[in-house]
């Protein structure tokens, strides 16, 4: 029954995110046939928009598998989305390699980088961790600025001219674009739902709960958690390749701290270790962006800033967290509510 | 000797470390002409000092109460801007004095009203809502009074009123103070009374969120002691007001070296109140939930950095430095430090090189001072010994009796008073800019990651590695490293000095999980 | 029987996980109460639960005519309850002469009690400039229970005091105990069946977060079925 709400609504999602960009188109008055062409107009940079919030929400999501469900905080998870861009950008570029090959270089990317955080999994743990994820990051984050890799990333600009597919030409096929990223952010979603219930996902929980418990139950902590870094390696790796395909520009800022903290943002505003938390916080983070930069211009920035201190105070565990352990309390409130009111209302014809 | 022995062996990884540091020390000295590693390594020394008063704040804060305060680097630039204020414009100083010093007066009478509630029973949804239209009037007429009383200031908009102006101006001692602002008596009168009530309504209404938690009623004798100090916050402000200008003129006259000593004070003050504010109000109901007090910290620090881009602008401005250290004439550079200050010369000449007696001298004197005092502190005093205990084991501390609630207000406000110390202490030899605090929080952290992050001689430590670190690299990328196998000196870029440090952070991370001096746990 | 504190029927959880399902224990004045029960029935938790570090869901903890749950633990610990947990946390970057500083609530208080605890623990006397790192297992105990006398208190939650001792000190431990009891109440937690017949004068059992019996100590010693049944011991 859980199982089957839990789909309807993000069935229903899914639905309204595959119509958007015709509703709009329709809303706008522009012809189906015009948008479909990939005329510019609201439609297209809408769906530019939610492009970047699912590429954003993929991110996020991966890294809520690694701090909200395992407990793992790093601080440089930014690079993991920054290496699949760049490799995926160089590849492309410079290697001229066709899409899946470079799909395929990406994915072994991500494995790598999983790895060499793992080499120092056993030794550090906590906040130690997340400094030395740091280190490695804003290492790599000043490697890929250097000059002497100016002619393969570009120095402190960024990786620029990347060579786009035909088929995946954000400027020409942005309504394939949006179905794909979407699809993509919907089968990273389901997946890592699977993954978090499966046995092995459990033991990930219950070494964020407690890893000395786990050990004593006889798990080898050190495997699941290489597992759970090895998936979220792929997966920001993966959003780093489609940020790269996306954006006119890769820029060495997203191996930054600042990069790491819009994802811890993202899932503290929808809720930590819920997964579909990332997703929804991804939206309201890059809405909030936008439209707070819209208003206010100059002055969005402490905007910002207050409202993620009001959110703090008013939205405690983010908004699915605070939304699921408030939700059977409004429930009852409503059903007490409906049911004085029935019993108010004169029965009979 | 046999304990020697038995404490290197029991600390093998430690003593192997330590020898590597060492050892590579020694080294980058060997590569350079005496001259150069001397003012390499005061240079260095100058930058310790100032990373180490952020990282010790933050370690303080961190190690008691666990939160990771990344406004830290915010409070620091906040440090600096609140001196330069104090410092280049004395008059706004003292215009700001009386409002601040009536609001207090307010927020005083605190325990007057916790006396009054515990006679009065509130109903259910007064208790409710009432806190918080107390906290809003309170906020309203706070905003009502500021507003109307009269301060000189500058304009952020016209260019020859903005802080720039005034830091040049003074820097070529032409400072020329803008005419005080007048106001009539009516709107005056007003505006302090709004002031006062404004910081009562705001602690009515900390009172009514408080006495909602509390179960049994509190001692209900009259505060005297408050109130006498709330009466005299208020009486010290009028004076403040009455004699304005002639305090304003004396300041000017009392010279850069005596206001760069008031503008110390009231930045750390500042600072050390901003910081009880922040844990007080803020900090305290997210103990429970940890994970958000970063975003928190997160967020007050774009809202500090955006506020301070309102007020003062967005470019750089200039700090003078004192008139103690910044005299180049007669007698200048001097030989012995006793010469530099008899004729307040700005540098020093000692083996060859030129020393700046403010960036390489009177930094590091201060910082060694705040070493020992606050060591002091932790070792020899009642709240030391429970700061001590209480990075170990809190519920503990709590259980014997002790208010941990006053006690992480006054790390929080140690802590922050240290970081804006730092930042007031930086503005001459930095500049004063609104993005000063970010890199320094980073190179703080690294230091604290490197010393081990909750012990005290560990952040002096890791910031003294860091400082001369980033002060070698530096210096070889002016005159390269000659290296084995490589025809031309390697010169480092200048990427590589956070880079360096980053890395030897990673290094003594993984040979030592805990740092340098840090515990296991 | 005048009861110092009573714990009526408290719920307590941690995290989700509902630990204590309605515990009462009764304290009297004067007396050693021990709270007996297996590992992980929730006895450490009610000491806990009393002291405000875990505060109860539902129920009262009323301490001396007052009701006490909901305040701070700082409060609570204040109105004179000592507390020596299991785990003893002495602090390690003190000095065992600190370590009973820090427990002073008025000027002056260490200087009053000195005589007591270097009475009852000689050896601290000797240790007094150690920190707390070099001290051994009994050694620390001796320094937990000194630093809950340090101030008058008029109650003692004591937690496993001899919990990995040596024989020979766990004698030296209930002789402590005894000799404290004649001034403090104490609700003592007990593993060791026989430590706890020999001290306690009255008993509370819990199991499973609950309280199933309690009385006085010596109908306890006829009742053999409760104590197979809930105690595990002969």
């Amino acid at each position: 029954m859980k199982i089957l709400r839990d789909h309807a609504i993000l069935g229903a999602v899914a639905v309204f995110l595959i119509a958007f960009p015709f509703l709009i188109a329709l809303l706008d008055g522009q012809s189906i046939g015009a948008m479909l062409a990939g005329q510019s107009g609201n439609s297209k940079f809408y769906q530019g928009l939610l492009i970047e919030i699912f590429i954003l929400a993929i991110f996020a999501i991966s890294y809520d598998l690694l701090f909200g469900i395992t407990g793992l905080l790093s601080f440089g998870h930014a690079m993991f989305f920054s290496v699949g861009a760049y490799t995926a950008g160089i590849a492309l570029k410079s290697l001229k390699l066709p899409l899946p090959e470079t799909l395929v270089l990406v994915v072994f990317a991500g494995v790598a980088q999983a790895l060499l955080f793992s080499i120092v999994l056993p030794r550090v743990k906590g906040i130690t961790f997340a400094l030395v994820t740091l280190g490695f990051a804003s290492v790599f984050h000043i490697v890929i600025m250097s000059h002497e890799l100016n002619d393969w990333a570009g120095g402190d600009v960024g990786l620029q001219n990347i060579p786009k597919p035909a088929l995946l030409d954000p400027a020409n096929q942005r309504l394939t674009f949006y179905f794909v990223a979407l699809a993509l952010m919907l089968l990273v979603y389901l997946f890592y739902r699977r993954f978090v219930d499966s046995p092995t996902g459990r033991v990930c929980s219950a070494i964020r709960e407690n890893e000395h418990r786990a050990q004593m139950l006889g798990f080898n902590t050190f495997y699941f958690k290489l597992a759970a870094l090895i998936v979220s390696g792929i997966t920001a790796a993966l959003g780093g390749a489609l940020h790269a395909l996306y954006q006119p520009i890769v820029s060495p800022t997203s191996a930054s701290l600042g990069y790491t903290v819009n994802a811890l943002l993202i899932i503290l505003i929808g809720g930590v270790g819920t997964l579909s938390g990332a997703l929804v916080g991804a939206a309201a983070f890059r809405l909030l962006q936008f439209y707070l930069d819209k208003l206010f211009g100059e002055s969005s920035s402490f905007i910002l800033g207050v409202v993620y201190v009001a959110l703090v105070l008013f939205l405690p565990y983010g908004i699915i967290g605070t939304w699921r352990a408030k939700k059977l309390e409004w429930r009852a409130a409503w059903q007490a509510r409906w049911r004085a009111w029935s019993a108010a209302r004169p029965r009979g014809k | 000797m046999t304990t020697i022995i038995g404490t290197i062996r029991k600390n093998r990884t430690q003593t192997i470390t330590l020898a590597a540091l060492i050892l590579s020390f020694l080294l980058a000295i060997q590569g350079m002409e005496t001259g150069d590693w001397i003012i390499t390594i005061l240079r260095g020394l100058s930058v310790a000092a100032v990373t180490f008063l952020v990282a010790s704040g933050f370690s303080l804060i961190f190690g008691l109460m666990d939160v990771l305060n990344l406004a830290h680097g915010t409070l620091f630039m906040i440090g600096a801007y609140v001196g330069w204020t104090a410092y280049v414009r004395p008059d706004t100083l003292l215009d700001l004095a009386t409002p601040a010093a009536l609001f207090f007066a307010g927020l005083l009478l605190l325990p007057l009203w916790d006396r009054w509630l515990s006679r009065v029973r509130l109903a259910p949804q007064a208790a409710r809502g009432l806190p918080w239209l107390a906290l809003a009037l309170g906020v309203g007429a706070l905003a009502f009074g500021f507003a109307r009383y009269p301060i000189t200031g500058w304009d952020v908009t016209v260019y020859d009123k903005s802080p720039v102006v005034f830091g040049v101006q003074l820097d070529l001692g032409q400072l020329d103070l803008p005419a005080p602002a007048i106001v009539g008596a009516e709107q005056l009168g007003v505006s302090m009374l709004c002031l006062f009530a404004g910081g009562g309504l705001i602690a009515l209404g900390l009172t009514l969120l408080e006495s909602r938690n509390r179960i049994a009623a509190a001692t209900t004798r009259v505060p005297w002691r408050a109130l006498l100090l709330a009466l005299g916050l208020a009486l010290g402000g009028l004076a403040l007001f009455a004699w304005n200008d002639a305090l304003t003129a004396f300041l000017v006259a009392a010279g850069t070296t005596w206001r760069f000593l008031i503008a110390v004070i009231v930045a750390t003050l500042v600072g050390a109140g901003l910081g009880a504010l922040m844990e007080s109000t803020l900090i305290r109901p997210l103990y429970t939930r940890p994970i958000y007090q970063l975003m928190l910290t997160l967020g007050l620090g774009v809202i500090g950095r955006e506020v301070v881009i309102a007020l003062w602008g967005r470019t750089q401005m200039q700090m003078p430095k004192p008139a103690l250290f910044n005299t180049i004439g007669q007698g200048c550079p001097a030989q012995t430090i006793f010469d530099a200050l008899a004729n307040q010369c700005s540098t020093i000449s000692f083996m060859g090189s030129r020393i700046r007696t403010y960036n390489e001298i009177f930094i590091f004197i201060v910082g060694v001072i705040v070493l020992i005092v606050v060591w002091l502190l932790l070792q020899r005093t009642r709240i030391g010994m429970i700061i001590r205990a209480g990075v170990q084991d809190r519920a503990m501390v709590e259980a014997l009796g002790i208010n941990v609630r006053q006690v992480f207000t006054f790390v929080f406000a140690l802590g922050v008073g240290l970081a804006a110390l730092g930042g007031v202490l930086a503005g001459p030899s930095m500049g004063v800019s609104d993005d000063m605090g970010e890199s320094l929080l980073l190179s703080a952290l690294i230091a604290l990651a490197i010393g081990g992050l909750t012990s005290f001689p560990g952040a002096a430590a890791g910031s003294l590695l860091v400082g001369l670190l980033q002060q070698f690299i530096v210096k070889y990328g002016q005159i390269g490293i000659a290296l084995p196998f490589l025809e031309q000196p390697f010169k480092p870029t200048p990427p590589l000095v956070p880079a360096s440090t980053l890395l030897l952070m990673v290094i003594i991370l993984l040979a030592l999980p805990n740092g340098l001096f840090g515990r296991k746990e | 029987m005048d009861n110092l504190l009573q714990v009526r029927d408290a719920h307590t959880f941690i995290g989700q996980f509902h630990i204590l399902q309605g515990v009462t224990v009764n304290v009297p004045q004067g007396a050693i109460t021990a709270l007996l029960g297996r590992n992980g029935a929730g006895k450490t938790t009610t000491l806990k639960t009393i002291l405000g570090l875990t505060p109860p869901r539902q129920g009262q903890v009323i301490f001396d005519g007052q009701e006490i749950q909901g305040r701070h633990t700082f409060d609570i610990s204040a109105l004179g309850i000592g507390f020596v947990p299991d785990y003893r946390a002495i602090f390690r970057d003190l000095t065992v002469a600190e370590n009973l500083q820090i427990a002073e609530r008025k000027q002056g208080d260490l200087a009053r009690r000195q005589e007591l605890i270097f009475g009852l623990f000689p050896d601290l006397k000797r240790l007094i400039k150690l920190r707390g790192t070099q001290l051994s297992g009994g050694q620390q105990q001796m320094l937990a229970i000194a630093r809950a006398l340090v101030a008058e208190n008029k109650l003692l939650l004591i937690d496993e005091p001899t919990e990995g001792l040596a024989p020979v000190l766990i004698e030296q431990m209930m002789k402590a105990i005894l000799q404290l009891s004649a001034e403090t109440t104490v609700l003592l937690v007990e593993q060791n069946f026989a430590v706890a017949t020999q001290l306690a004068k009255y008993y509370v059992i819990v199991e499973e977060g609950r309280t199933v019996k309690s009385g006085a100590m010596p109908d306890l010693l006829k009742d053999e079925a409760t104590i197979h049944r809930y105690l595990g011991a002969a």
